[in-house]
């Protein structure tokens, strides 16, 4: 476990901790990550995963702890900040917006740095309709890239969850990250659809290079993407280490047996 | 006909008020019970600025408009701060409504301007027609438009639907809630200004929580999301209860009951969602001039 | 002095009145995370039905109110039966929600306005002497008014705290979903919560309008209890009754010593400052949601 921020790391985060009242949900966290990587976070139910993630993104102050980007302290800077600085996220109860179309979803994403000023919205200059035109192309490639492409017009809220899930990830790109969180993106899914999943995430990861960090619980998704994986349990990091290092490492099948919601247990591959 | 330009010139004022309305509540999410408290501080200001200073009429207008826009920065900032959780903007327009009538009904003189407390700010110039308030309906419909096209409009729509997933796409929360509120407060403060050259006199009688209900009931019914339906709705609102006079007693009532009845069973209302564009308009076309090339 | 000792205590009770709303609004507002505009109507609609009570059917004060209390507490519940329990079960948006309310407020304040007439009535109970405690004379009715209020308000603590029931309303308040997970079932959580604001706003009506006056729109006043609440801290119930008391003496202090007319004023001036300054009220924690 590094504790000396490196130069070369995009995501540096030391000794997080976060109390909520009387309950430490994460316990002197540390993780970091290199520009391109893929990594997982796994462990069980209430092992405070998506907390990073809130921390991270601020959605939650920590206790204590450092989070930086690109060697830069991110603490304190407001959940919006943080999506112009380059972090973006999909989240573990889907939130999209609901009644707005697939490509108004993802468009959103589009805007997270404003690119004409209010003044030029009320009278709508030629650089302003260039921006939109732009928006436009640009919303329509993304869904192309999770094959969304022909529910363009459809409301968020009445595609199915699989779909749902991909537009999310759709709408967290859009944002241009550099560092890109994934929350369970394959929950509620079946093999196919896991399957087909990671094709996706693999393709992305392979043409977009975003630093991605997962959490997830279907094993043979994280084992399968994931070049590094970072283990947390009861809010303290349990191991890191490679998929085939975590799998055999005793602590993490322990605390996973004590697991009885999710019957993928970590098997050998 | 002077009964109809009437209707017309109310209307229009209306849904001038209105159309701010629809920006802050119903492309926004942001209830309001106050916005004739805006009304007020922008046709007070305007009145005062034409008949105590000289000040051109559309000049004062948009300094009244202007005004109104910035005391609702008063509430806003407050309200909106981040990480605020609570109804604290929907009950402070109430409670800022309710204290600009207040004041106003206690401040007989302002210096020596003689605002005549409840008794009402009299013999103001007549400048209000019917061209001024249709010019006037037809820039605020067309900047209204503007905005909720463009991506700070979108930006007040995610906040509607989702402000915490708005927020992590990188939507600055206490920015879009306060150009809205602006938009809306100066919307109304120009409507208020226009009341008050039509009537010629302004009274904190016009200003009350019934007008407020007024404007959000138009919104209500018109739609969520849409200029074109609370558009539709502010006017109507004006014009039924001028002619079924009978009716307008029991108004409010039936208001009430449509408020309940519209979220139960069709909370987007007559046009929610339907926005004006040259698409809707071209269909609207084809489906009409189609039917004619069948029948000819 | 003995100007300030009554300020005072007419402070305190109307504060006592005040926590009352405000202990209502906050309940509703922890539960179900909308402020229940018809809170208004509720407390006009108790002021008239003991009102009515007295004046036209001679009944004694204390019979008036408890017919009151039974009358609020089904105008409540069917409220939330039929204005917000479809819209909960949807899960709709909170604006949604205050728009229903707002609906209900507006028909049943301008129904008894339509009944009743706009005038300031005089709530019909003979003058009572005041009493004089260490020398101050105090307002019978405010003192009345004060034990009652109190009363209420314990008789609350009690349920709230001590009994299964109160523990299913604390734990809807805190998350309504896993509350209902856990066996607590939400519709009739619904019951009980509605069934406490009539009570709480008949009583609070009857002894405003006992105090000041009775007339339709007589429950813009919840406003202030609101205001209250959200300076105490929004969500907590002792910090609504604080924030009551705080803003009840505050209020009647400016009045007595500045001017009675800017009272309202003062109020609303008091919820910026504050919200300005303590941005999660006096005793607020500042709410996280839950991503």
């Amino acid at each position: 476990m590094n504790t000396n921020p490196r130069n070369d790391e995009l995501l540096t985060i030391i000794d997080l901790t976060v109390d909520f009242g009387g309950v430490r949900a994460v316990n002197n966290v540390s993780l970091s990550l290199r520009p391109g990587e893929l990594v997982g976070l796994i462990g069980p139910n209430g092992a405070g995963k998506t907390t990073v993630f809130n921390l991270i993104t601020n959605a939650i102050r920590p206790t204590a702890g450092q989070i930086l980007l690109d060697g830069k302290s991110i603490l304190g800077k407001s959940p919006d900040q943080i999506c112009r600085l380059g972090i973006s996220r999909t989240f573990q109860n889907i939130r999209l917006f609901p009644q707005m179309t697939a490509y108004e979803n993802v468009e959103l994403g589009l805007h997270s740095s404003p690119r004409y000023s209010l003044a030029e919205a009320f009278v709508r200059l030629p650089h302003a309709s260039r921006v939109e035109k732009e928006t436009h192309k640009r919303a329509l490639e993304l869904l192309e890239i999770v094959n969304l492409r022909e529910y363009a017009r459809e409301r968020a809220s009445s595609l199915p969850y699989g779909l749902q899930r991909r537009l999310e990830i759709a709408r967290a790109m859009a944002t241009s990250p550099k560092l890109l969180l994934l929350d369970e993106p394959a929950a509620g899914m079946n093999e196919d659809e896991c399957k087909a999943l990671v094709r996706l995430i693999r393709e992305i990861h392979t043409t977009m290079h975003y630093t991605t960090l997962m959490i997830e619980h279907h094993m043979a998704v994280v084992m399968d993407l994931c070049e590094r994986i970072y283990v947390l349990n009861l809010g303290s990091l349990l191991a890191v280490g490679s998929p085939k290092e975590i799998q055999n490492n005793p602590q993490v099948i322990k605390a996973y047996l004590g697991e009885r919601k999710n019957a993928r247990t970590v098997t050998p591959s | 006909m002077g009964y109809l330009t009437a209707i017309l010139i109310l209307g229009g004022i209306n849904i001038i008020a209105t159309l701010g309305v629809a920006i802050l509540t119903g492309y926004t999410g942001l209830f309001t019970i106050g916005h004739a408290g805006f009304m007020a501080l922008g046709g007070y200001m305007s009145a005062i600025l034409v008949k105590e200073l000289h000040v051109p009429f559309p000049i004062a207008l948009l300094i009244g408009g202007t005004f109104a826009g910035l005391c609702s920065f008063i509430i806003g900032y407050p309200a909106f701060r981040s990480r605020l959780r609570g109804d604290y903007f929907a009950i402070a327009t109430l409670g800022f409504s309710e204290a600009i009538r207040l004041i106003l009904n206690n401040t007989k003189t302002l210096g020596p301007i003689n605002l005549g407390g409840a008794f009402g700010y009299m013999n103001i110039p007549s400048h209000t027609n019917v061209w001024v308030v249709l010019f006037t309906l037809f820039l605020a419909l067309l900047f209204a438009h503007m905005f909720v096209t463009s991506h700070y409009g979108k930006n007040c729509i995610a906040v509607a639907q989702d402000e915490v997933a708005a927020q992590m796409m990188g939507v600055n929360l206490l920015k879009t809630k306060l150009i809205a509120l602006f938009i809306s407060a100066f919307y109304a403060g120009v409507a208020g200004g226009l009341l008050g050259f039509y009537f010629a006199y302004l009274s904190p009688s016009f200003f009350t929580i019934t007008k407020s209900s007024d404007l959000l009931a138009a919104v209500v019914f018109g739609g969520i999301q849409s200029l074109i339906g609370p558009f539709v709705t502010a006017f109507v609102l004006v014009a039924v209860p001028e002619v079924l006079r009978a009716l307008a007693e029991w108004r409010l009532i039936i208001y009430g009951f449509l408020f309940v009845i519209v979220m139960i069973f069709r909370p987007q209302g007559l046009l929610g969602y339907v926005e004006m564009n040259l698409n809707f308009a071209r269909l609207l076309w084809q489906k009409w001039f189609g039917r004619k090339l069948a029948e000819g | 002095m003995e100007l300030f000792l009554q300020q005072l205590v007419s402070g305190v009770s109307i504060g006592a009145i005040y926590s009352l709303l405000a202990v209502g609004y906050a309940l509703v507002y922890s539960v179900y995370n909308f402020t229940n505009w018809a809170f208004d109507a509720f407390m006009a609609f108790g002021a008239f039905a003991a009102f009515t009570a007295i004046l036209w059917l001679f009944l004694p004060f204390w019979l008036a109110m408890l017919i009151s209390i039974v009358l609020t507490i089904v105008l409540s519940v069917g409220v939330e039966k039929l204005a917000y329990s479809t819209l909960r079960r949807r899960k709709a948006p909170r604006l949604f929600m205050m728009i229903s309310a707002m609906g209900v407020n507006l028909a049943i304040v301008n129904i008894i306005n339509k009944i009743f007439g706009g005038t300031f009535r005089k709530f019909p109970i003979e003058s009572v002497q005041p009493v004089f405690l260490g020398g101050v004379s105090i307002g019978r009715m405010d003192l009345i008014a004060g034990v009652i209020s109190f009363g209420v308000l314990a008789l609350l603590w009690l349920f709230l705290y001590r009994t299964k029931w109160g523990l299913g309303i604390r734990a809807s308040a805190i998350d309504i979903l896993t509350a209902s997970l856990m066996g607590i079932n939400n519709d009739a959580v619904a019951v009980i919560i509605f069934t406490i604001t009539g009570v709480l706003s008949s009583v609070a009506g009857v002894f405003y309008g006992i105090k000041y006056a009775v007339y339709p729109m007589m429950g813009i006043v919840t406003i202030k209890a609101m205001i209250a609440s959200i300076v105490g801290g929004l969500g907590s119930l002792p910090a609504a009754i604080l924030g009551s008391m705080l803003l009840g003496v505050l209020e009647t202090l400016v009045s007595g010593y500045i001017s009675s007319s800017y009272r309202d004023l003062f109020s609303f001036l008091f919820l910026i400052v504050i919200l300005l300054f303590f941005p999660n009220g006096l005793m607020g924690k500042s709410g996280e949601e839950k991503l």
